[in-house]
């Protein structure tokens, strides 16, 4: 496998009684797509969230490139390098999509200002189209519309140009192609790729297994709170992965184990 | 992947969106009413009638604003009535009781809104219970406070003149027209207010928090942290008015804005800012003050009789807001 970016090791998350992360590890490459299956309620959003600082775990260790870290943050995942794209939340509708490209990470005037430092208008903008430009939506889209006004493909293609533009080690996408049309949906998994290919590695959450074998190298499945396989896309098929998720045809899974 | 207004040009775009824009529509509101009410009645243009419009405006003016950025950020505060009561009362005290010094005992003052602000927007944010709540009983523990400790009666204020007096409720005339400091106050903190939300990093994050409080949070924005400070502005806001208030009229009533709170609600929303957070604009209720202010004033001169004016108040905030809420259908559809 190509040089190790994120390791995690024996994660472990309740919220009250539910165990929602019973004890997950794995490891993602540099440069490589892993992709997370798993049915609803698997602990495939809770396990990115403890990832991107949306909460802390209860127990385990997160390594980024071999060094532990704590993410307390989601400032602090940010700053390593972790950029996620959230299930159900990733812009602001209200704001325009120049300020959502750089909301948390607004370009200032007189730093030393802080909170209340003047953004620097010109350089928002400026980039911003450049930003558009590069992901190549730039045609229809103006920097300065809100994002109130756009499609549920624009705005995921947004959410993804804004987690590439930081150059993150590691892009963790959340279910991105839910709700989108043929289009869109092609649209994100070619970025997908251009994320891949410009370096970064990508962790793609998704219900939808053909997606898994167009562009994952790797697959993990999760099953209540626990990882329960672990293949690469070039050893598996679609059948195979489908009663894994389910959990239906544990008989299968057995033989494949004691075949390996 | 196309947006509507794709083939408009972009100045053209900016243009209409100016003019459909919230606070333009009650800017043409403001602009009618005033009319309405200069034809009515000759004296609503008079100095003495501007002048005492522009004495009462700032002090609930203040307190919009801090409403403004409050309601902006998805959240708001029906304490700030009870707090405009409370502060000068605890100030008076201070200083009647021979406590402390005029300009120790108005520290003091703001010191207890910024722990009233602080209260409401902890137990907001922490204990995650709503602000309606939160600072509905805020509201019924500061009045209580403020009836407690004066037993119920009005206090004399300060009235000797001296800097306080001069800074917060001085006047000054130009030509026939009679003007308090705290026109000042009000114009200087509209201004702040302005670049914050408009120019500065933290207005981008208000925003941010008012539309979607979990993405500004997943892009490492403090949401908390600025929801607490945006408490403890607006109550130290309604604190500054109340003393402001208490020195122009020199008395402090612990019954003093009674009611204020919904008022100055009622003069953001007319602006244009959502209740539901996420679109604030400072102009707009710079133009929502003017307009509640000029109709209690203009409504009361055309001689409608005055038990029947809040009838007329209510009318009007309801018409704006059905104005405004067919603007964003309108603007959603595109
Ligand atoms: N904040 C929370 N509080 C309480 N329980 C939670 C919370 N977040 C998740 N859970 C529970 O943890 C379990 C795992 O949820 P999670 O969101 O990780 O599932 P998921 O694999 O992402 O599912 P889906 O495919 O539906 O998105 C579920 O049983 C869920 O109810
Ligand atoms: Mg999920």
């Amino acid at each position: 496998m190509a040089q190790e970016v994120l390791r995690l090791q024996n994660l472990q998350k309740s919220f009250g009684s539910v165990r929602a992360l019973k004890n997950a590890s794995f490891t993602l490459g540099e440069g490589e797509v892993v992709a997370l299956l798993g049915d609803n309620g698997a602990g495939k959003s809770t396990l990115i969230k403890a990832i991107s600082g949306v909460f802390p775990v209860d127990r385990g260790e997160i390594y980024v490139r071999g060094q532990k870290v704590s993410i307390r943050s989601t400032r602090d995942a940010m700053d390593l390098g972790i950029e996620t794209i959230h299930q159900d939340t990733s812009l602001a509708p209200d704001l325009s999509i120049a300020r959502n490209l750089f909301l948390g990470r607004e370009p200032v005037n007189l730093k030393w200002l802080g909170v209340f430092a003047p953004l620097d208008l010109a350089k928002l903008r400026d980039a911003a189209s450049a930003l558009l430009k590069r992901v190549g939506i730039s045609k229809k889209l103006d920097a300065d519309a809100l994002v109130s006004t756009l499609s549920g493909g624009e705005r995921q293609s947004i959410a993804i140009s804004r987690a590439m533009q930081f150059a993150a080690k590691v892009i963790i996408l959340d279910e991105p192609t839910n709700n989108l049309g043929v289009e869109e949906t092609h649209g994100v998994l070619r970025f997908v790729k251009e994320v891949r290919d410009a370096g970064h590695s990508v962790l793609l959450i998704t219900h939808n297994i053909h997606h898994v074998f167009q562009v994952a190298d790797r697959i993990i499945v999760m099953r209540r709170g626990e990882i329960v396989a672990e293949q690469t896309v070039a050893d598996t098929d679609l059948l195979t992965v489908e009663s894994i998720i389910t959990g239906a045809d544990m008989s299968a899974l057995l033989r494949e184990a004691r075949a390996k | 992947m196309t947006i509507a207004a794709e083939e408009e040009m972009p100045g053209a775009k900016r243009g209409s969106s100016l003019i459909r824009s919230p606070q333009f529509s009650s800017l043409i509101i403001l602009i009618v009413l005033l009319t309405v009410f200069a034809v009515a009645d000759a004296n609503f243009l008079s100095p003495l009638n501007i002048s005492n419009m522009m004495a009462f405006l700032p002090e609930l003016g203040i307190i919009a604003l801090g409403m403004t950025l409050l309601l902006t950020a998805g959240e708001f505060d029906l304490s700030v009535g009870a707090v405009f009561g409370l502060a000068p009362v605890v100030v008076m005290l201070l200083v009647q009781n021979g406590e402390a010094s005029i300009g120790v005992a108005l520290l003091a003052g703001l010191i207890l809104c910024v722990a009233i602000g602080a209260i409401n927007g902890l137990i907001v944010t922490k204990i995650g219970i709503s602000s309606f709540l939160v600072t509905l009983s805020m509201l019924l523990v500061v009045r209580g406070a403020a009836l407690y400790i004066t037993q119920g009666f009005p206090l004399k204020s300060w009235d000797q003149p001296g800097f306080f007096v001069t800074l917060l409720a001085g006047s000054f005339n130009i030509g026939s027209f009679r003007f308090y400091t705290s026109l000042w106050w009000f114009v200087g903190l509209s201004l702040l207010a302005i670049y914050i939300l408009r120019y500065a990093k933290l207005g981008n994050w208000i925003s941010a928090i008012g539309s979607n409080r979990n993405a500004a949070v997943a892009r490492g924005v403090p949401a908390d942290a600025v929801k607490i400070w945006l408490f403890i502005l607006t109550s130290v806001l309604a604190g500054l008015a109340g003393m402001i208030s208490a020195f122009r009229i020199s008395a402090a009533s612990p019954v003093a804005g009674t009611g204020y709170e919904l008022e100055v609600i009622a003069m953001v929303v007319v602006g244009g800012t959502a209740l539901t957070g996420g679109r604030g604009t400072i102009l707009g209720t710079i133009v929502g003050a003017l307009m509640l202010r000029a109709i209690r004033n203009g409504i009361v001169l055309i001689g409608v009789p005055g038990l029947a004016y809040n009838i007329f108040v209510g009318v009007i905030i309801l018409a704006m807001l059905i104005l405004h809420a067919l603007l964003q259908k309108n603007a959603a559809r595109g």
